[in-house]
């Protein structure tokens, strides 16, 4: 068996399936491999791929045209979650890879995504919704916070790579409004400037103590949404796990109320 | 512990707040007592969906929405906040028993500026709090007075700030039809609260409002949405009439009605006024009125949320009312969710085989939801599924594995049997609601039994 050991992000996921494909050892032969915790089988010979954006575009361009924005959507987010969050009965990169070998040889394509009873489908299914969901949270529970230069700074703290997510809904939600999202686990920034679209950076050397000046309201309007908060709870129904089953402790941090 | 503590700290800080700065004794409440008085008031309004329509922004104001709704929050008692949900005034000419707000209570009063309720939905809506506005009112003058000034609260907000998030306003029951269809045209949904399921009840607790001053402004919006959507079959760029579509709620268990009664009302509802959703609300005693049940055990909480479970077999899952209950078998089984209770009574329909069945079946199994429903459907065209995809694709196994089977087989050997299965899924104490595990059998049956003591075998379940 050939291992293709790649880096844990879309392009280096990618790059793989280019590398494994164009090897020309049979799907049978090859495996992918997102692990990067070093553990290595005995008797596999490991191949080492680096991430190649021009590999990896091309991939997604035969993605989109053979099978379509949903199907190549679906993979990404995929490849956006943390692996390591739950026992999963095969490696993620690995997933991706049978996947889109599956999908390339039936003819139905992109119709493999449902059938459910297969392990790499199941397996990217897990996945894509994982990101799917978290990403739905954060669209719920992420605070902005107004800066003294009227920037909207948000920061959050997600297990999946969801700023792709997040970032397109923003924009559309707020077209007018400078705003950054910051996250904190990842070290990347999704940035916006009114009437502009959005970018996704790099942020590991960014100045937080910028992000501390607020603006002279945002005090003000922060105490009445606690207020507001507080106020709306009826007493006699009071079911605090309730509360924290919808919504989970670990969000509750990065918003004000909580 | 701590978080209990530290909300009933803040919670008393608010209610002293404005008995010490009462705002009658100042000329101008601040914003902060405002929001604090027509937030209590509002709270027990249930409706704070966000859902129901799909919405890009046009990129000049701000704000958009999303079918699926969002909730930004879950207050301590757990209810989603997803709308900034207030009262324009709780000033009320009215007088109905069950609310707090009528106009023989003694409660700080106050009333917003259509100015204030902008900038606060805007503030928060910029920081990402809320997903909109809900506005509803208490009766200040006159209802065309009240309708008057919600609409003009929602003029300013879409047109001066362009705000295209979601609005959700109630229309005033008595006002004017044109003030009622202005508003309609800026909101995305409208409701209109049944407030009780019979007119009998409405005539004894609400006497300013009738059956027909709800119905008549039901019917009327009911027929410009469908007035409008013929328009914009034809005009593309005709501005959308309550996009959303309207709902209603009802109080329940502050009259004696049965809970077939109370569905029944709803499938009215929903069949005859199309409307989106039919919201139920367990009574809270609030305002000590003589008329009222006393409720000892706290508000009906398991009833709110068998009739809820109730509501969704109506409309997602192609049950009738007729089904779930009968003149007979008038309320919910407080042990069993509807359709495990449907179920139980109907097993000459089971077993069901997975790789068969057609979706509507499906949809009967309890454990199998919509959405695993459509999945196995389509996931069976490409494979056998055995027990361990069924987990994986969402199915709750502990439920379903008394009546479906895998290619001809049961996951494990079981009777198809009432009671067996009674038994077994009773045994599984998560699956017993929360309400009886805390309270016990007795206090749930003293406040569950709405004939106030007639029938209590209802709700023995087990034999033997």
């Amino acid at each position: 068996m050939y291992v293709f050991q790649c880096e844990d992000s879309i392009d280096g996921i990618f790059t793989g399936v280019y590398d494994a494909w164009a090897s020309r050892y049979g799907h049978k032969n090859i495996r992918l491999s997102a692990d990067q915790s070093g553990d290595i089988t005995l008797f596999d010979e490991y191949i080492m791929t680096k991430a190649d954006f021009e590999k990896s575009r091309k991939v997604s361009r035969t993605l989109l045209q053979r099978l379509g924005v949903e199907f190549y959507e679906t993979i990404c987010r995929c490849a956006m979650a943390d692996g390591t969050l739950r026992k999963l009965p095969m490696d993620k990169a690995n997933a991706v890879y049978q996947t889109i070998v599956m999908a390339l040889a039936l003819p139905e394509g992109a119709k493999v995504l449902e059938y459910l009873g297969e392990p790499c489908i199941a397996c990217i299914f897990e996945l894509c919704r994982q990101t799917s969901n978290e990403g739905h949270h954060l669209i719920e529970f992420l605070r902005f916070q107004e800066l003294k230069n009227k920037i909207l700074f948000a920061r959050i703290h997600p297990k999946n790579d969801v700023l792709p997510i997040l970032a397109p809904h923003f924009t559309n939600r707020l077209p007018l409004e400078h705003f950054i999202i910051y996250d904190a686990v990842h070290q990347t920034a999704a940035v916006h400037k009114a009437s502009k679209s959005y970018l996704i950076v790099d942020a590991s050397s960014i100045d937080l103590s910028l992000t501390e000046e607020y603006s002279s309201d945002e005090e003000e309007f922060r105490r009445l949404w606690c207020r507001f908060f507080d106020t709306i709870a009826i007493e006699s129904r009071i079911n605090l796990k309730l509360q924290i089953q919808n919504i989970p402790k670990r969000f509750w941090a990065d918003t004000v109320e909580l | 512990m701590d978080t209990i503590t530290k909300f009933q700290n803040r919670k008393s800080e608010i209610c002293a707040m404005p008995q010490n700065s009462s705002p009658s004794a100042r000329l101008s409440p601040t914003i902060m007592e405002k929001l604090t008085i027509l937030t209590d008031a509002a709270k027990y309004d249930v409706a704070c969906t966000s859902s129901g329509i799909d919405r890009r922004g046009d990129g000049t104001g701000i704000g958009n929405t999303l079918s699926c709704g969002i909730c930004h929050t879950f207050a301590a008692d757990g209810r989603c906040v997803s709308l900034l949900k207030i009262l324009f005034t709780n000033e009320c000419i009215f007088n109905c028993a069950y609310c707090q707000n009528n106009c023989n209570s003694d409660i700080p009063r106050a009333t917003f500026t259509p100015e204030e309720i902008c900038t606060l939905t805007i503030e928060f809506y910029r920081r990402n709090y809320i997903e909109g506005l809900f506005l509803s009112s208490g009766i200040i003058v006159s209802p065309d007075y009240t309708m008057d000034l919600i609409y003009q609260a929602l003029y300013r907000l879409r047109t001066v700030y362009r705000f295209q998030g979601y609005i959700h306003v109630k229309a005033i029951p008595g006002a004017d039809p044109l003030l009622i269809e202005k508003a309609g045209f800026l909101a995305d949904r409208m409701s209109i609260n049944l407030e009780l399921p019979t007119s009998e009840a409405l005539r004894r607790l609400a006497p300013c409002k009738s059956r027909n001053t709800i119905l008549k402004p039901m019917r009327q919006i009911q027929n410009s949405i469908i007035h409008n959507k013929n328009e914009i079959m034809l005009y593309d760029k005709t501005p959308r009439f309550v996009p959303a579509g309207q709902s209603t709620q009802m109080i329940i268990g502050a009259t004696p009605e049965s809970d077939f009664q109370i569905m029944s009302v709803a499938e009215g509802l929903y069949q005859k006024f199309d409307l989106k959703r039919v919201f139920y609300s367990a009574f809270i005693n609030v305002t000590d009125n003589a008329d009222l049940p006393a409720l000892p055990g706290g508000p009906p909480l398991l009833r709110e949320h068998r009739l809820y479970q109730a509501d969704w077999l109506l409309r997602y899952y192609h049950f009738t009312v007729g089904e779930l209950l009968s003149e007979d078998k008038p309320n919910f089984n407080i042990y069993l969710d509807p359709k495990c209770d449907w179920a139980l009574r109907h097993l000459e329909y089971f077993p069901v085989e997975i790789q068969k069945a057609d979706y509507k079946t499906l949809l009967r199994v309890p454990g199998i939801g919509a959405k695993s429903a459509k999945r196995i459907v389509k996931a069976r065209r490409g494979s056998r599924l055995d027990f361990a995809d069924l987990k994986k694709i969402g199915v709750v196994l502990k439920r379903a594995l008394y009546f479906i089977t895998c290619s001809g087989r049961m996951m494990y050997p079981t009777k198809l049997d009432e009671d067996y299965i009674l038994r077994n899924l009773l045994s599984d104490t998560k699956q017993v609601p929360r309400e009886i595990k805390e309270e016990g059998y007795r206090q749930i049956s003293l406040f569950d039994d709405v004939n106030f003591g007639g029938d209590l075998n209802v709700c023995v379940p087990m034999r033997g």
